[in-house]
């Protein structure tokens, strides 16, 4: 991958097992400086491990890894804010005592912790909550809690794993919302998600990962590019491989991929694609749907196979 | 990046949660007064222990209840490491810019504290109503007892932490902690004077650093004119030298925490 901005994150080739199974198989990725970077893979495809690597949590055990220039270390900490697949709260202790706790644990000043802290309950929303107790707060304010916490010391570089994971829409949005508003361009993101519509919306660039490796990787629109305008997702129980094949050699037809029953093709023109296609199905389509190629669809082209695929979509 | 301030800021969010834990709090104190009166007054007027020391016995158990004191609330401060790996807190501490040596330490300090004062809570409640000595005087009986009690939730406390964060669950930590400490606590000389034990439990007593903690709070306050069964100095000694040691090792020898107890 090229990019005119200098990376932050570069990782070749590391390597990091648990037991027979390779969280991280050769992973290599160059992260540049300022963008919103979406790691996109299914569960357990590795991207919480190098979530964590980059995060200085855990030292790849090889190949090699450097986060501004340096190898990840205690201090390069102070640099980075995470914010974790689960949250990182005690139940017990109120909103403001945990940005307390934060802060001090970074260095900084009771008057800036207040400030600041004053300043990011405010944009994201709970800054009528400050003295109540974390558990008392619902599942996305939560969330924007930890994104308060995680931004509270200005890091350099925020890591973001799965932050929206059990968050409604409407947070979801006030989330994003109050994040790229704010910090779009004034750090880098590391995002690591199974979303791929939020990830389409927020990030500059994505890597598609699967078995602990990048597949590809690239801006949403470039790797949109090679599909083609729409999306059909057609429900064809009985599709014969001759059938599918058939479609695939079809000169209008872009990307296809197939998970059961709903077989997934990128076309220019749908309205000229599908007559032909129910004419080949003999009546065996139960349902079409037409939808403006994403990068859901680039996905599947890249990733592909349904033990691939990411629960958010699986679900959809 | 401050390491005091984090170990501070750490210390005093510890002690705020068990502060706000009243279940914790008051159990801690009050069930070593109950030993005081119920175990104290029954073996007393019960059994008229003859070859103690001096006093009766309520007035011998206070040291060694106080003992016992620390080394609950030692063990129960320190499981707050398995509240903060459950709640995820520790993924907050283990992100910040510093040491597992820094957390662990803020961590022991709130333990060190909190067992400290309950400690000293149950010695300031009983003394009205046990029959102390004071052979040094009130004042420096007094000194030396907090000072013992300080020495004693260090150890423990760095004992405890170092134990929480080397075993993967709070039930096996409880075991091990109890597996661990009520040996020490039976041959230290809290229950019953370890002078007339049979010699394979005077040896135990000699390398059981409770003993030391129990031998030097007995010549504080209850001791009259004897010299205990190590003497002050070497009381002080062992365990000066037991905290120290135990801080260095833990220092040298720092687990690797993680949020996930794996």
């Amino acid at each position: 991958m090229t990019s005119p901005k200098p990376p932050i994150i570069e990782a070749q080739g590391i390597v990091r097992s648990y037991g027979d199974r390779r969280g991280l198989d050769g992973f290599t990725l160059s992260v540049p400086a300022g963008s919103v970077f979406g790691l996109l893979g299914p569960n357990g495809s590795g991207k919480s491990t190098f979530v964590t690597m980059v995060a200085a949590m855990e030292p790849p055990p090889s190949g090699s890894l450097l986060i501004f220039g340096q190898p990840p270390s205690t201090a390069l900490r102070r640099r980075t804010g995470t914010v974790f697949q689960e949250n990182a709260q005690d139940p017990l202790m109120t909103v403001e005592e945990i940005l307390s706790l934060s802060g001090k644990l970074f260095g900084l000043s009771r008057s800036h912790i207040r400030e600041r802290g004053s300043e990011l309950l405010a944009a994201f929303g709970l800054a009528t909550r400050a003295h109540d107790a974390t558990g008392t707060l619902s599942g996305g304010m939560r969330r924007r809690l930890e994104m308060a916490r995680a931004l509270l010391h200005d890091p350099d570089l925020l890591l973001l794993d799965e932050p929206t994971t059990g968050v409604d829409p409407d947070e979801r949005k006030a989330f994003w919302q109050a994040l790229l508003e704010r910090e779009r361009g004034t750090r880098t993101v590391l995002l690591a998600t199974n979303d791929l519509t939020e990830a389409d919306t927020v990030c500059d660039q994505v890597a598609f990962i699967r078995d602990g490796r990048v597949i590809t990787a690239g801006s949403p629109a470039n790797l949109k590019r090679d599909l083609k305008r729409e999306s059909l997702h057609v429900t064809w129980p009985d599709a014969t491989d001759a059938q599918v094949a058939e479609l695939t050699s079809w000169p209008e037809a872009g990307a296809l991929s197939r998970d059961g029953d709903i077989l997934r093709i990128t076309v220019d023109d749908a309205s000229a694609f599908v007559p032909r296609l129910f004419a080949v199905a003999h009546g065996g389509i139960r349902a079409v749907s037409i939808e403006t190629a994403s990068l859901e669809d680039a996905y599947f082209l890249h990733v592909g196979q349904r033990e691939a695929r990411p629960a958010a979509v699986v679900s959809s | 990046m401050n390491p005091v301030s984090a170990t501070l800021a750490l210390f005093a969010r510890d002690l705020r949660a068990v502060i706000r834990s009243r279940s914790q709090l008051y159990s801690s104190i009050f069930t070593p007064l109950l030993f005081l009166v119920f175990l104290g007054n029954g073996v007393s007027k019960g059994l008229s222990p003859s070859k103690l020391p001096a006093g009766d016995f309520t007035a011998y158990l206070v040291a060694g209840v106080v003992v016992m004191t620390s080394v609950f609330s030692c063990t129960f401060s320190s499981a707050s490491y398995y509240r903060d790996r459950d709640s995820g807190l520790l993924r907050m501490l283990l992100s910040s810019p510093h040491s597992a040596g820094v957390l662990l330490l803020g961590k022991s300090l709130a333990g060190v504290l909190i067992g400290s004062i309950q400690a000293l809570i149950v010695l300031a409640v009983a003394s009205p109503f046990v029959d102390f000595r004071w052979q040094y005087g009130i004042i420096p009986g007094v000194f030396t007892a907090v000072a013992v009690v300080i020495l004693l939730n260090v150890i423990l406390g760095g004992l405890a932490q170092a134990f929480a964060s080397r075993i993967q669950t709070m039930q096996g930590f409880h075991l091990v902690m109890n597996l661990a400490l009520f040996p020490l606590l039976f041959f230290s000389g809290a229950f019953f004077p370890i002078q007339n034990l049979p010699a394979w439990l005077e040896v135990l007593a000699h390398v059981n650093p409770l003993s030391y903690a129990v031998d030097a709070l007995e010549l504080a306050t209850y001791a009259n004119g004897g010299s205990g069964f190590f003497g002050m100095l070497p009381d002080f000694a062992v365990l000066i030298v037991v905290a120290v040691v135990i801080y260095a090792v833990g220092f040298t020898r720092l687990p690797k925490l993680t949020w996930s107890g794996k």
